[in-house]
């Protein structure tokens, strides 16, 4: 059961990263926000589905929950927006690694601070060095598409 | 590398959407996930409507598109209830690892042969070293 839900988690990974993929090049060929709006549509329509036949009952609804937990959206579409701009002109594994370099970063900071209240754990050494293994792979896939740039201008 | 400075912007942007996750939570814990997601969804759009209206939209030309380019949105409450699912049996930290492990793999394969459209980058040295310390960093973490 563990390994085929580590499966399952592998997977959907593997799908993030292609939808992120097919958005660029949507992005690319047909707008940003065009592409960007159609994510956020289609999502709306499947999600709905989903939520209005599969969930159970919950004590909170989105409408009697505080506004601001729903205000994660924001991001959601900055990010969308940022993403489907970067995929065509660095390629999905620049993008990829730049956001989840962001990512941890931000999880990392917000357990420092304890932000957003969650509880406090503190920067130690072995998140440091984490971070810095995050900068070295940014800086490692831009030096392999900076070496590639240069080879096609070769 | 001339777009350089997207790099730093695609970094700004997974900062936010660690924010985006950090609200996302508690709210699917007390509204159910799918509803959380729902409403992050709905929000979205909204917002992306009005700034399309106020835009010039090329709305037409998306439909004039091959229809496996307009699945994108389709994925996306795929890895919701896929997280929704493995959390409770393998814990958040292994979930994290497991999803970020998958992207990054997908992101070298789709980049090397060039599927879904985007351009041929191969695997070279460079980017199997990012994957070790990408993979080395999520082990430092959890």
């Amino acid at each position: 059961m563990v390994f085929l839900m580590l499966l399952l988690v592998i997977l959907s990974g593997a799908v993030l990263c292609a939808q992120s993929a097919i958005n660029g090049r949507l992005g690319a060929d047909v707008g940003v926000l065009e592409s960007a709006w159609l994510t956020f549509a289609l999502g709306t329509l499947v999600s709905f589905l989903l939520a209005f036949f599969l969930e159970p009952p919950h004590a909170f609804t989105l409408f009697s929950v505080p506004r601001w937990q729903v205000a994660g959206a924001f991001f959601g579409v900055i990010y969308m927006l940022v993403i489907v701009f970067a995929m065509p002109r660095i390629g999905t594994a620049a993008a990829t690694v730049a956001v989840i370099s962001g990512q941890l970063l931000m999880s990392l900071l917000i357990d420092h601070f304890g932000w957003l209240g969650n509880a406090v754990i503190a920067l130690g050494a072995r998140r440091g060095c984490a971070l810095v293994l995050l900068a070295v792979a940014l800086v490692l896939i831009y030096q392999s598409n900076a070496r590639r740039e240069q080879a096609a201008q070769a | 590398m001339k777009h350089f400075w997207v790099l730093p912007l695609v970094v700004l942007a997974g900062m936010g959407l660690s924010v985006e996750a950090g609200l996302l939570g508690p709210l699917g814990a007390a509204a159910g996930h799918l509803w959380a997601t729902l409403g992050i969804f709905g929000i979205g759009t909204t917002l992306l409507t009005l700034g399309l209206i106020f835009s010039r939209p090329r709305l037409g030309l998306l439909f004039a598109q091959p229809r496996w380019l307009l699945t994108g949105g389709l994925l996306g409450p795929v890895y919701v209830v896929a997280l929704t699912l493995a959390t409770p049996h393998i814990g958040v930290g292994l979930t994290m690892v497991g999803i970020l492990f998958g992207q990054v793999a997908a992101s070298l394969v789709i980049d090397h042969w060039g599927l879904l459209g985007s351009a041929r980058r191969a695997v070279d040295r460079y980017r199997v070293g990012a994957l070790v310390a990408i993979l080395a960093a999520l082990w430092l973490i959890h």
